[in-house]
């Protein structure tokens, strides 16, 4: 019925919202990067973010998928309380 | 060379000072022991001084102000497509040659969704304005992306 006219690499609601997390923690990620004053590192920090997602971009299971969006944002939130501490 | 194009300049601009002040002495000495100096440019001068007389009496002793407020040149869509398209050039994942106005990042380019995010992000950098995710997301050709910046900023056309 449905799902028979839905292509077949269609996303299911969950895999859909899970694929906007990700998408939304790597924008959050390199807008915090933007605020590093030195620009080597901030090229660093961008190339590695890039690396970090690319090399995860074929995992299929929702539980690792869910945890490594874990990861990213403590990442996140670790850049974030430097940066106050640091003062930008 | 720099020295004689300045003694005109001093000189036009003494000159007109000095009708306009009514007899500022300064400018009259620095005139006349400017032009005591430069006698080879009497010829010059004199068109030079013609030309600044007709300038003053058109004018009158008026002043036309013009205040110039700083800002950037307003965005065209020319403009704005030419931007986008020189941040594409130098994003490392698009060859050049395949680029176009028309084409789709995911399926003519073969990026994926995270290369679409970094690339709206360079246009944030670009453009200094700030797009919000769930606009960000739609954005999937050059043309789309000016189209939206079009309208972000009132370009009109």
């Amino acid at each position: 019925m449905a799902a028979s006219r839905l292509p077949p690499a269609a996303l299911n609601l969950k895999q859909f919202l899970q694929r906007q997390k990700v998408l939304g923690v790597y924008r959050d990620l390199l807008r915090s990067i933007r605020k590093i004053p030195q620009e080597s590192d901030r090229t660093y920090l961008r190339d590695w973010a890039r690396e970090e997602f690319k090399r995860n971009k074929s995992e299929t299971n929702q539980d690792v998928i869910r945890m490594m969006i874990t990861q990213a944002n403590n990442h996140l939130e670790d850049l974030r309380k430097s940066l106050a501490l640091a003062g930008c | 060379m720099a020295s004689r194009a300045l003694a005109q300049c001093v000189r036009s601009v003494a000159r007109s000072s000095a009708r306009l002040s009514h007899g500022n002495v300064l400018t009259r000495t620095a005139c006349a022991s400017l032009v005591s100096n430069q006698r080879s440019l009497c010829v010059v001068s004199c068109h030079q001084r013609t030309r600044c007389t007709e300038l003053v009496r058109v004018s009158g002793p008026s002043l036309q102000l013009c205040r110039q407020y700083g800002d950037l040149p307003p965005l065209t869509l020319e403009s704005i497509q030419d931007r986008v398209m020189y941040v594409l050039k130098l994003y490392d994942k698009i060859s050049p040659e395949k680029l176009q106005t028309t084409s789709h990042f995911m399926k003519d380019l073969g990026l994926d969704s995270l290369d679409q995010v970094e690339i709206i992000m360079a246009m944030e950098d670009e453009f200094g304005f700030e797009i919000p995710d769930a606009e960000a997301e739609k954005l999937m050709t050059p043309a789309e992306i000016v189209q939206y910046i079009g309208d972000k900023k009132d370009v009109y056309e």
